[in-house]
């Protein structure tokens, strides 16, 4: 029973984080597209350990890791390179 | 001076135990692995910055989770009564931390705190954006300021 | 009990991303949504995170569980202080109450 509830719940957020991509992808800024390097570590990696839970394994676990790192390296990221150049555009 | 190494050797082998969910068979790999950590470790954190006092983290923690949970609820009343609830404003607000560490741990922090977002860090002060004005930021602030100066013992 | 326990935290961790979307959906500008998602994503990814423990299979797993969360959380913490500051340079207003 637990599986199926785990499953039902990973559902919910996948529902969710589409959701929530589409409305960050909207923007209007490009700051609020970069919402989606937030939404892609925190509910990316919550759907990965329920999957995990609900008969996946704990290699999943892992996935969940190294995503939450990736999110982390691509956020910093974007915040410190990508915007720079579109700050020099309209300079 | 070894002391902290020695410390931090040990947490990246606990971590990798964790990691490897509890198997010792591939311990040679953890040898590697640990060595790898103290090596970047060093080269990032050189000279060795001033430690945490370890007596001062469970508080620490205790502290952090308590306000990161009334954040969350917090901002979860407001989403759900929707925008008419905010009251958002930017406020400056002067840094007693020392620079380095604890300020860099404080204006992060601040992001999972109730209602404080933090916007930008200068030699002297702190610029928060914050969704309602009328809360006591000010003393949220501080409160978290204390808990950081706690955690990293007083200043010699 | 201890299965009741760690579904009333899932239900709740799912609650709290389902606060955070709504957050993102309805405030105003990316500071207001920033906060949303950084503390109520984090939060519901908590609530999944200790309810699955609960459940773990065996200690070391549990807590491997658990080393998901700080992760996140410096993640998010760290990504949520850029972006705010990159918006900030880049001279986005935040909103103001009676602004539409």
């Amino acid at each position: 029973m637990m599986n199926t509830f785990a499953l039902s719940i990973a559902l919910f957020l996948l529902g969710n984080l589409v959701v929530a991509l589409v409305a960050a992808a909207r923007g209007p800024t490009p700051a609020d597209r970069m919402l989606m390097a937030l939404l892609f570590g925190t509910t990316g990696a919550a759907v990965l350990v329920l999957l995990a839970a609900a008969g996946g394994g704990t290699p999943l676990i892992d996935v969940a890791l190294v995503l939450a790192l990736l999110a982390a390296i691509g956020g910093i990221a974007f915040a410190k390179r990508a915007w720079r150049t579109e700050e020099d555009d309209r300079a | 001076m070894i002391r902290i190494f020695a410390l931090r050797a040990l947490l990246f082998a606990g971590l990798w135990w964790i990691l490897a969910e509890g198997r010792t068979d591939g311990w040679p790999l953890c040898v590697v692995a640990t060595a790898a950590a103290m090596w970047a470790s060093t080269r990032l954190w050189f000279p060795a910055p001033k430690p945490i006092r370890l007596a001062g983290l469970p508080g620490f923690l205790c502290y952090f989770l308590w306000n990161s949970i009334r954040g969350g609820v917090q901002v979860a009343h407001m989403a759900l009564r929707g925008r008419t609830s905010l009251q958002p404003a930017l406020i400056e607000l002067a840094v007693t931390l020392p620079p380095g560490g604890a300020r860099v741990l404080m204006v992060n922090a601040l992001s999972l705190m109730p209602g404080t977002l933090g916007v930008d860090l200068h030699e002297t002060g702190l610029r928060l954006h914050v969704l309602d004005d009328r809360l006591p930021i000010e003393a949220e602030v501080r409160a978290l300021e204390a808990a950081i100066t706690t955690l990293f013992g007083k200043q010699p | 009990m201890l299965d009741w326990l760690a579904m009333v935290l899932l239900l709740a961790g799912a609650f709290f991303f389902l606060a955070g979307t709504v957050g993102l959906l309805r405030f105003p500008d990316v500071y207001s949504r920033l906060h949303a998602l950084a503390k109520a994503d984090n939060l519901g990814l908590g609530c999944v995170l200790m309810g699955l423990s609960l459940q773990a299979e065996s200690l070391v797993t549990a807590l491997k569980l658990l080393l998901v969360w700080p992760l996140v959380l410096a993640a998010s913490a760290g990504v949520g202080f850029a972006i705010a500051r990159r918006a900030r340079a880049l001279g986005i207003q935040p909103w103001r109450k009676g602004e539409p």
